[in-house]
């Protein structure tokens, strides 16, 4: 079923969206350096134009920054946990290769690289119809927080989906239920632990309207994002 | 579009893991096959555990223990160096020793107990087998190491705050020990033992070696002008005073 798409065809998109197992399990099995090429395209497509549609209310120059930033974000965490998450897969009880494992996160990034794209439109109707950048300071923080948590459950409703994929296809790679369960929690406690930090190192995304347009802030490398969640808990809670 | 001669050819199949956890070590003609190299010990250690264990139970057991102890010096040694990376200076040789070393040297102090605990338990094993098992565990947890200098690395750059990377290094440190001792649970499950609380006591022990040992060989993660701390402690003193600072 498989070789009836050459890597870059565009057809594999909905295939991955259905989560079609027989090609998609195919795929995962025999390395294509062109098929990982386009999945990482997929993922500079579909989180670029998310990011954009993010930025857009700041700034086009924030648009830019935003939409290369999230792409690069989740290229990162995918480098950045390969190897721990290729060992990770055998010691749990999923028999499946470095490559391989490589490939099937990819994939799942890529399914909710499609999702947040397919979700641009709508982030820049809701930033058409929110209170722009020169309007007063109140009305600009509510539009700031509106823009927030869309963004936040968006990313959150494609997260969500593109894992269940996952999970399907290694209940499929795996003889065990349990095993396949087991190495999707550890690979997602992994992904979320350094693409939280790498989302902190790489802020801002909307744009504070208080402080100036910039790639990175000055401070990007200074805390991390669990020392400043722990305090900001600890003034929730003491004050 | 349809072009199958991109598609390159399928990866040869992967190294069986059928054999039922009880069966006895050897049952599945794979794991007979001899561990020549190091990157075929690594590969063996993460998808073929009872690979190893088998050749470790066969003689002589020398060639794959000294293999599991390059392996464990060898990934510590980087690992180390990406946590020798947050403070830099001295500590970019002084933290992989004091790692290397510090695993080693908790090897070595419990190994004898290891032994007590598994004879005592009724265990059919010599000391060199104990040794390779536990060095088998020694090259796990180092391995796994290997896997989080990236996230470890990344966290070194972005913060001044020594708890925080102490505690983030413990984190890894406790994960990868975690798979290290159920390796060795899994081996001494092979060993006709008649009860695994011996092995369980020591585990607890092992932890503690470890967790003391972050202590012993302070400074690891920040800086001091010494190599070795005068003062003696207790490691959850020293936690204590880290997280008063």
């Amino acid at each position: 079923m498989e070789t009836t798409f050459a890597p870059f065809d565009l057809r594999q998109v909905p295939v991955l969206l259905r989560g079609e197992l027989e090609p998609i399990h195919g795929w995962i099995e025999r390395w294509s350096v062109g098929r990982v090429c386009f999945h990482v395209a997929v993922i500079c497509v579909g989180a670029g134009l998310f990011g954009a549609s993010v930025g857009w209310w700041r700034a086009p120059l924030q648009a830019f920054y935003t939409g290369v930033k999230l792409p690069l974000i989740i290229l990162l965490t995918t480098l950045g946990n390969a190897l721990l998450n290729g060992m990770l897969a055998p010691l749990l009880g999923l028999n499946l290769r470095f490559r391989q494992v490589s490939l099937a996160i990819l994939m799942s990034f890529a399914i909710a690289a499609v999702i947040l794209g397919a979700f641009s439109p709508l982030m820049l109707f809701l930033e058409w119809n929110a209170p722009p950048m020169s309007a007063g300071a109140s009305e600009r923080l509510a539009a700031h927080s509106l823009i927030l948590v869309t963004q936040a459950l968006v990313i959150a409703f494609a997260g969500v989906a593109a894992n269940l994929r996952l999970l399907q296809l290694l209940r499929r790679a795996s003889d065990s239920t349990a095993a396949a369960t087991k190495v999707l929690f550890a690979w997602l406690a992994g992904n979320l632990f350094l693409g939280s930090q790498l989302a902190w190192i790489l802020r801002p995304f909307i744009g504070s309207p208080a402080l100036p347009l910039q790639f990175l802030r000055p401070d990007a490398l200074q805390g991390n994002f669990y020392e400043i969640f722990l305090s900001a808990l600890k003034r929730v809670l003491f004050g | 579009m349809i072009d199958q001669n991109l598609t390159p050819p399928p990866l040869p199949p992967l190294p069986s893991r059928s054999a039922p956890a009880g069966a006895p070590l050897g049952s599945d003609p794979a794991e007979q096959v001899p561990i020549t190299g190091l990157l075929t010990a690594v590969e063996a250690l993460l998808r073929q555990p009872r690979r190893v264990m088998f050749q470790l139970r066969q003689p002589p057991v020398r060639t794959v223990l000294l293999a599991l102890l390059v392996i464990a010096i060898a990934c510590s040694l980087i690992y180390g160096l990406v946590v020798g990376t947050f403070s830099g200076g001295t500590q970019l040789w002084a933290a992989p020793v004091k790692i290397a070393g510090g695993l080693l040297l908790a090897a070595l102090i419990c190994l004898p107990s290891l032994f007590i605990f598994a004879c005592l338990s009724g265990a059919e094993v010599r000391l060199s087998e104990v040794a390779g098992f536990l060095s088998g565990q020694l090259a796990l947890m180092a391995v796994l190491l290997i896997g989080f200098a990236p996230v470890a690395w990344v966290f070194s750059q972005s913060t001044e705050s020594v708890a925080a990377m102490g505690a983030l290094h413990l984190a890894f440190g406790l994960i990868a020990a975690y798979f290290g001792l159920r390796f060795l649970n899994t081996a001494f499950a092979h060993l006709n033992a008649r009860s695994g609380s011996g092995l369980k006591v020591w585990m607890v022990i092992f932890i503690l070696v470890l967790l003391q040992m972050t202590t012993a060989l302070r400074p690891i993660v920040g800086t001091s002008d010494d190599f070795l701390p005068a003062k003696k402690m207790f490691f959850v003193n020293h936690w204590a005073e880290c997280l008063k600072k």
